[in-house]
C-alpha cells in the first residue's frame, strides 16, 4: 500500500478546472462587489463635503443617487458571488466524494475488512465536507475579504500617507491580535460538536431500547446514569461556548476601540485642517468596513488547515492501490460451471490457512464444506468468489484460472449468499438490485415469487422504503432477498455461507424451497455448521486445519463408518462441527 | 417537502380534553426554570440592545462639533472620550450577559430533554413510541431547541424594542415627515423576515435530510462492501450516490439562495432608507437647516434599525412555530402533561446526582400463578409513513385476540407459531408494553398498570432482537447500580458467555461499542440474556433466545437453563430443546392461541404444531 506525496493544491485544481468559465464569472463578479463596497464610503464622504462647501443641488442628488445604486448592485453582486461559490465548490467536491468512493470501492476485501463504515463516512463525507465548505467559501469570504483589505489600504495611502500609515499599522496589529486568539473558537466549535453527539447519541441508543429499558425496570438506573451524560454536555458545551463567545466579545471589542481610534484621528485631521468632515466619516465608516474581512481572514485560515487536512488524507486514500490485479480478460461460459483447486496455499497476515488444497467439482455439484471454525472453510469460498488470490497453486472455474477472468463475467457468474444481509434504506427494488434501474417490476416479482418473498412484496409495493438496518423485514425475509438477489444475478457457481441461521421452522422451509430452487442447474459450495443444511449435498468436503481431511460422495461418506462425516452423524452433530455464533 | 414524517392516526388526537398552554403561558413557564437567571439575562440584554441609541447621539454631537465654531469644535474630544468610554463598557456588559446566558440556555435544554426521556423511560403506563428512534431524537434536538430560541427572542426582545421606539423617537424629533417617509421600507423588512423565516428552515432541514441520506448511503453501502463486490453492482451504488449527492448539492443551493435573498433584502432597505435620507438632506444641508450631526445619526441608526426589524419579522414567525414544537414534543411523550414535561426540578449539575431517588427493588409475594384473561391488541394503522416518493407504506405487526393462559409457578410455557403468527405481540401486551385490552392476575391479584408492575425482581424480558447500549459488558448486563461483580459473572456464566469472556480483551469491562457492533450477534443474544437472569425475577420472559447462536452454544444454554432454573418462564421458541422440554406449549396462529399442550398430545393433533416440528 504505497502512499504517494500529497499534492493536495493540485487535486484542488483538478476539481476546479471544468469549472472555468464559472470560476472567472465569480472572480469578475468579486472584484465588482469589491470596488462598490469600497465606493459608498466615499460617496457619502463626497456627499457630506460637497453639501458642506454648498455645492449645486443636482450634484448632491446625483451622489444620493450613486449611492442607491452602488448599495443595492453591491448586495446583490455579494449575493451572486455566495451563491456562486458555494455552487463551485458542491460541484467539486461531489465529484471528488464520487470518484473517492468509486477508489475505495475498488479496493479489495483485505482493504476493507480493516475499516469500519463509519471510517468511510468521514474519509467520504468529513473529509470532503471540510474541503467543500472551504471551497464554497474561499472565493467569496476569503478571497473577497482580501481584495477588500487591500482596497481600503490604497484608498488609505491614496488619501494620506499619514492615514495610509495608520490604517496599515492597525490592520497588521488586529490580524496579529486576531490571528492568536483564533484558536479558541476553532477547538470549541469541535469541542461542541463530539459533546452533542455524545448526548444524542445516548438518547437514541435509549429510545431504541425502551423496551428492553421499561420490561427490565432500568428507567431509574437509566435517568441517573443521563444525570451523568447531563452534566458532563452542560459544562463542556458552556466551556466551549464561552470560548467562542469570549473570542468573537474580544474581537468584536478591537473594532470597537478601532472606530474610537479613527474617531480621534478624523477630529484630530479636522482641527488640524488636514482633512474634512466628510473625510472623517469615510474613515470611521471604513473601520467598521474591514471588520467583517479580518474576521473572515482568520477564520478561513482555519479552515485552510482542516481542508488541507482532508485533502492531505484524501489522496493517501486514492494512493492506495488494490492487491488483486484486475488485468483478466476472459469471459466465463455460461450454465454450471466446474471448479477446481490445485495445490493452493493461502496465508493471511502471516498466518497460512490454506496447505495444498487441492480438490474438482463437476458441473452442477453441490458440495457440502464442513469443519471446525477457523479451518479454512470460508477462506475456500473467498478464493472461490475472489475476494482473495491464492499465495501458490491455482483456483480455476470453468476451466479457467481465475486471475484470467475478466472481474465483470466472474461477479456476474460467481453468486454468493452470505450470512449477514445488509440492507439499505432504500425502497424494496432498490434493496434487491443493489440500484440497478433497468430490470423490469414483472421480473422482480417473478424472482421474488420463487423465493417466497412475492406476496409480501405486493401487500407493500416494490417502491415502498425499508427503515434502516432493514426495519419492516423480518430476519427471514430479508434472508430470502438476499437469496433473490442471487437469483437475479442467475450464477453458474453458487456459494452459501451458513443460510439457515436466524429463522423458524416455517420460515426456514422458505428458504429451503428457495435453496431447491437456486440448485437446478448451477454448482453449488454451501458452508455450514448444522448437518441438516447439508443433507441436500451430493458431495462432502471436510476441511481440517486447512487440508481436505475427506471428500467423496455424501452418500459413500454416510456409508462408510470411519468417516469423519459418519462420525459426525453419529455424534448428532452440533459438537464436532463446532464453530462460532 | 421531502421528509419522510408520520401522519397522525386518528387515534392519537387527545382524548383527555387536558387545557393546552397557549404559547405566551409556554414562555411563561418556561421562564420559571430559573427565575433568577432569565431576569438577569433580559436585563442585561436589554441594556446592551438599548446603547446604541446613545451611540447615535454621540456620533452626531462629535460631527456637529467638529462642522461647528472653537468652543464647540473642542468639545468633539470630549464626545469622542464619552462614545470611547460607552463603546468599551458595553462590551464588558456584553461579557457577562453572554457568559450568564450559555449557563441558562444549556441548563434549560437539559430540563426539557430529561423531562422528556423521563416521562418515556419511567414513567407508568405503556409507551407506543410514535415516531422511530431516529425521528425522535430530532424532537430532542430540534423541537428543543424551537422552544429555546423562542426564549432567547424573550431576553433580547426588550431591548430591541427600546431601541427601536427611541432611535424612531430621536430620527422623528429631528424630522419628523421624513422618518415617517422611511417607516414603510422598515415595516417591509418584519414582513418578509417572518414570511421567509420558516421556509429557511425548511430549507436547512431538506438539506439536513438530504446530507443524511449521502452518509446513510456511504455507511450502508460499505457495511455491504462484500456483497456489492460479489454482486458486481458497483456501478449502480456509484450512480445512486451521485443522485443523492445532487439532491443534496442543490438543496444546499437551495438553502443558500434564500439566506442571501433575505439578507439581500434587508441591506437594500437600509441602503434604500439612507438613500432617501441622503436625497431628502441634500438641501438642508447645504442651507443650514440639517446638521451634518442629523445626518450621521441617521446613517448611524438605519442599518441597526433594519436588523432589528428583521428580528420582529423572525419573532413572529418563531412563535406560531413555537406551539408546534411543543405539540411535538407532547405527541411523543403520548400522555404525558404539561406538567411532566415542564417539571421545573433543577437538573442535578453539582455534586452526585443525589437528587434522584435511588433505584429501588420493589418487594412482592413470590409468584404461585399467573393468569392471563382475554389480552387483545390491534396496532393502529399507524406508523404509516409517507416516503419521498409520496407513496404510502403501512407496516402493520400482527394483531392478537382473546388470549388466555395460565402459568405456573416454576412452569415452562412455550409460544410456537409461524413467523407473523402474534407470539412476540402477546408477549409485548402481557408485559404493558402496548397498551392491550385482558386482565393479567399475578397470585389472582389483578394488575392494574402491568408495565410498572411487570418489571424485576417480579419479571424480566429479553425481546427477540435485544439492544445494547455503548458502555461495559458489566453496564449492559447489570443495568443496576446495586449488582455485586460476582453476580454479574455467575449471570454471564448462566448465559454461556463465559468462554467469551476469556477471549474478550477487556473481560467484562469490554465496552462494546455503540449497539454492541463489537460483539457477534450470538454475543449480543447471550449478553441480553445474562441481563435477564441478573435479575434474579420470578418470571423470565424471552423471545426467540436462540436465534443467533449455533448448535453447541444453544444446547449449552439450554442445558444451564433447565440445570438451574428456578423460575417460571414463558418463551417464544422453535427449537426441539425448548419443545421437548416444555410443560406447556401454546399454539398461535393468525393471533389466537389454536390449541395447547405437551408437545406429544399436539404432534397427535394439531397440524399447525407438525408442520413446524417437521421442518425444525
Amino acid at each position: 500500500m504505497a502512499v504517494a506525496a500529497p499534492s493536495y493544491r493540485q487535486t484542488m485544481l483538478d476539481y476546479l478546472a471544468p469549472q472555468r468559465a464559472k470560476v472567472l464569472v465569480l472572480c469578475a463578479v468579486l472584484l465588482a462587489t469589491t470596488g462598490l463596497q469600497l465606493a459608498v464610503p466615499l460617496i457619502v464622504q463626497r456627499f457630506i463635503d460637497g453639501a458642506l462647501s454648498g455645492e449645486a443641488r443636482s450634484v448632491l442628488i446625483a451622489a444620493g443617487i450613486a449611492y442607491l445604486i452602488a448599495g443595492v448592485a453591491n448586495q446583490l453582486f455579494a449575493a451572486v458571488t455566495t451563491y456562486l461559490g458555494a455552487d463551485i465548490g458542491w460541484t467539486a467536491t461531489n465529484r471528488l466524494r464520487e470518484d473517492l468512493a468509486e477508489h475505495l470501492l475498488g479496493l479489495d476485501m483485505g482493504f476493507h475488512t480493516n475499516t469500519t463504515p463509519g471510517e468511510m463516512i468521514e474519509r467520504i463525507d468529513g473529509d470532503v465536507t471540510a474541503v467543500a465548505e472551504f471551497l464554497s467559501r474561499f472565493f467569496a469570504k476569503l478571497v473577497g475579504a482580501g481584495l477588500l483589505l487591500l482596497g481600503v489600504l490604497v484608498v488609505a495611502w491614496f488619501t494620506s500617507p499619514l492615514i495610509g500609515l495608520a490604517f496599515t499599522g492597525y490592520v497588521a496589529i488586529v490580524l496579529v491580535i486576531i490571528y492568536r486568539m483564533r484558536h479558541m473558537a476553532v477547538s470549541a466549535a469541535e469541542e461542541e460538536r463530539e459533546t452533542s453527539a455524545l448526548l444524542y447519541g445516548f438518547i437514541e441508543e435509549r429510545l431504541a431500547a425502551i423496551d428492553d429499558i421499561r420490561a427490565n425496570g432500568a428507567g431509574v438506573f437509566t435517568m441517573r446514569r443521563f444525570a451523568g451524560v447531563m452534566r458532563d454536555f452542560f459544562f463542556r458545551t458552556t466551556e466551549a461556548w464561552r470560548m467562542r463567545s469570549k473570542f468573537r466579545i474580544l474581537s468584536n471589542l478591537v473594532f470597537w476601540v478601532g472606530s474610537v481610534l479613527a474617531l480621534m484621528l478624523g477630529v484630530w485631521l479636522v482641527q488640524t485642517g488636514a482633512g474634512t468632515i466628510g473625510l472623517a466619516y469615510l474613515l470611521y465608516q471604513y473601520v467598521m468596513l474591514i471588520q467583517n474581512p479580518i474576521e473572515q481572514v482568520t477564520q478561513q485560515f482555519s479552515e485552510l488547515q482542516k481542508a488541507a487536512g482532508g485533502i492531505i488524507r484524501i489522496d493517501q486514500y486514492r494512493s492506495i492501490v488494490s492487491e488483486l490485479d484486475d488485468h483478466g480478460t476472459l469471459e466465463l461460459p455460461d450454465g454450471p460451471l466446474p471448479v477446481r483447486f490445485e495445490h493452493v496455499d493461502f496465508s493471511y497476515e502471516d498466518q497460512q490457512i490454506l496447505h495444498g488444497v487441492s480438490f474438482a467439482l463437476a458441473p452442477g455439484t453441490v458440495l457440502g464444506l464442513l469443519g471446525r471454525t477457523g479451518g479454512g472453510k470460508t477462506t475456500t469460498t473467498r478464493l472461490v468468489s475472489r475476494l482473495y488470490d491464492p499465495d501458490a497453486g491455482s483456483v480455476q472455474v470453468g476451466g479457467l484460472d481465475l486471475r484470467e477472468v475478466s472481474a465483470s463475467s466472474l461477479r456476474h457468474r460467481v453468486g454468493v449468499v452470505t450470512q449477514d444481509v445488509q440492507l439499505f434504506r432504500a425502497t424494496v427494488r432498490d434493496n434487491l438490485t443493489f440500484f440497478q434501474q433497468d430490470r423490469s417490476d414483472d421480473e422482480l416479482l417473478d424472482i421474488l415469487d420463487r423465493v417466497g418473498l412475492g406476496e409480501w412484496t405486493r401487500s407493500i409495493g416494490l417502491n415502498s422504503k425499508l427503515g434502516a438496518g432493514g426495519s419492516g423485514l423480518s430476519a427471514g425475509e430479508s434472508q430470502l432477498l438476499a437469496f433473490a438477489r442471487v437469483f437475479l444475478q442467475d450464477p453458474g457457481v453458487v456459494i452459501l455461507d451458513e443460510p439457515a441461521s436466524r429463522l423458524d421452522p416455517a420460515t426456514e422451509q422458505l428458504v429451503a424451497a428457495a435453496t431447491e430452487q437456486l440448485f437446478v442447474g448451477r454448482t453449488v459450495v454451501i458452508v455450514a455448521h448444522r448437518l441438516e443444511t447439508v443433507r441436500r449435498a451430493d458431495e462432502i468436503m471436510v476441511i481440517d486445519a486447512g487440508r481436505v481431511a475427506e471428500h467423496d460422495a455424501r452418500e459413500r461418506l454416510a456409508a462408510d463408518p470411519e468417516s469423519r462425516y459418519s462420525q459426525l452423524l453419529a455424534a448428532g452433530g452440533g459438537l464436532l462441527l463446532g464453530g462460532g455464533s | 417537502m421531502t421528509a419522510s414524517r408520520s401522519v397522525d392516526r386518528p387515534g392519537n388526537a387527545r382524548p383527555d380534553g387536558r387545557p393546552t398552554l397557549t404559547t405566551f403561558q409556554l414562555a411563561i413557564e418556561l421562564a420559571k426554570y430559573r427565575p433568577g437567571l432569565f431576569g438577569f439575562c433580559f436585563v442585561c440584554w436589554t441594556a446592551i440592545h438599548s446603547f446604541p441609541v446613545l451611540f447615535g447621539l454621540l456620533i452626531g454631537q462629535i460631527f456637529d462639533a467638529l462642522a461647528g465654531d472653537e468652543p464647540a469644535f473642542r468639545s468633539a474630544w470630549t464626545w469622542v472620550a464619552v462614545f470611547g468610554f460607552f463603546a468599551v463598557g458595553r462590551h464588558g456588559l456584553i461579557w457577562v450577559g453572554e457568559m450568564r446566558f450559555i449557563t441558562y440556555w444549556n441548563d434549560q435544554s437539559l430540563q426539557l430533554r430529561r423531562n422528556l426521556l423521563r416521562w418515556l423511560l419511567e414513567a407508568d403506563g405503556s409507551r407506543v413510541m410514535t415516531a422511530s428512534p431516529g425521528e425522535a431524537v430530532s424532537t430532542f434536538r430540534d423541537d428543543v431547541e424551537d422552544l429555546q430560541e423562542y426564549m432567547e427572542n424573550y431576553i433580547d426582545g426588550g431591548g430591541i424594542v427600546v431601541f427601536a421606539v427611541g432611535s424612531v423617537a430621536v430620527m422623528a424629533s429631528i424630522d419628523g415627515s421624513l422618518t415617517a417617509m422611511l417607516l414603510a421600507p422598515l415595516l417591509l423588512v418584519i414582513f418578509v423576515a417572518q414570511s421567509l423565516g420558516p421556509e429557511i428552515r425548511n430549507r436547512r432541514r431538506a438539506m439536513r435530510i438530504a446530507t443524511e441520506d449521502v452518509t446513510g448511503l456511504v455507511g450502508e453501502a460499505f457495511g455491504a462492501v462484500q456483497s456489492i463486490k460479489l454482486g458486481a453492482t458497483e456501478r449502480p451504488v456509484l450512480a445512486e450516490f451521485h443522485r443523492r449527492n445532487e439532491i443534496r448539492r442543490r438543496a444546499a443551493l437551495r438553502d443558500t439562495l434564500l439566506t442571501e435573498a433575505l439578507m439581500a433584502v434587508n441591506v437594500n432597505m437600509a441602503t434604500i432608507t439612507i438613500a432617501l435620507v441622503l436625497l431628502a438632506s441634500a438641501g438642508g444641508l447645504a442651507d443650514g437647516t440639517t446638521s451634518v450631526g442629523d445626518l450621521v445619526i441617521f446613517l448611524t441608526y438605519l442599518p441597526r434599525l433594519t436588523f432589528y426589524l428583521a428580528f420582529v419579522g423572525h419573532f413572529i414567525a418563531q412563535h406560531r412555530r413555537t406551539g408546534v414544537a411543543f405539540e411535538r414534543m407532547r405527541k411523543l411523550a403520548v400522555d404525558a402533561s404539561d406538567h411532566h414535561l415542564l417539571d421545573r426540578t433543577r437538573v442535578p449539575l453539582h455534586g452526585d446526582a443525589g437528587e434522584l431517588p435511588p433505584q429501588v427493588r420493589v418487594s412482592s409475594d413470590k409468584l404461585q400463578r399467573l393468569a392471563v384473561s382475554d389480552l387483545s391488541f390491534t396496532y393502529p394503522q399507524s406508523r404509516i409513513t409517507i416516503e419521498d416518493d409520496g407513496s404510502a407504506v403501512e407496516l402493520r405487526p400482527a394483531g392478537i385476540r382473546d388470549i388466555s393462559f395460565v402459568l405456573e409457578r416454576g412452569s415452562f410455557t412455550v409460544l410456537a407459531g409461524r413467523v407473523g403468527a402474534g407470539k412476540t405481540t402477546i408477549l409485548r401486551a402481557l408485559l404493558g408494553l402496548v397498551p392491550a385490552g385482558g386482565e393479567v392476575r399475578w397470585n389472582d391479584q389483578v394488575i392494574d398498570d402491568r408495565a410498572s408492575f411487570l418489571v424485576p425482581p417480579r419479571s424480566a424480558y429479553t425481546p427477540q432482537i435485544p439492544k445494547l447500549f455503548s458502555d461495559t459488558l458489566a453496564y449492559n448486563i447489570s443495568l443496576r447500580e446495586t449488582m455485586t461483580s460476582e453476580s454479574v459473572h455467575d449471570a454471564a456464566h448462566l448465559a454461556v458467555l463465559d468462554t467469551d469472556l476469556d477471549r474478550l480483551a477487556g473481560g467484562i469491562e469490554t465496552v462494546v461499542g455503540a449497539r454492541g457492533v463489537k460483539l457477534s450477534g450470538g454475543q449480543v443474544q447471550r449478553s441480553a440474556v445474562a441481563r435477564m437472569f441478573a435479575t434474579e425475577a420470578d418470571l423470565l420472559v424471552f423471545d426467540d433466545l436462540s436465534s443467533a447462536l449455533d448448535l453447541h452454544t444453544e444446547a449449552e444454554l439450554w442445558d444451564r437453563l433447565f440445570d438451574h432454573r428456578s423460575a417460571t418462564c414463558l418463551v417464544v421458541s422453535h427449537r426441539p430443546a425448548a419443545l421437548e422440554r416444555a410443560d406447556q406449549i401454546l399454539v398461535v396462529d393468525n393471533g389466537t392461541i389454536v390449541d395447547s399442550g405437551r408437545l406429544d398430545e399436539l404432534l397427535r393433533r394439531s397440524q399447525v404444531m407438525t408442520d413446524l416440528w417437521e421442518a425444525g
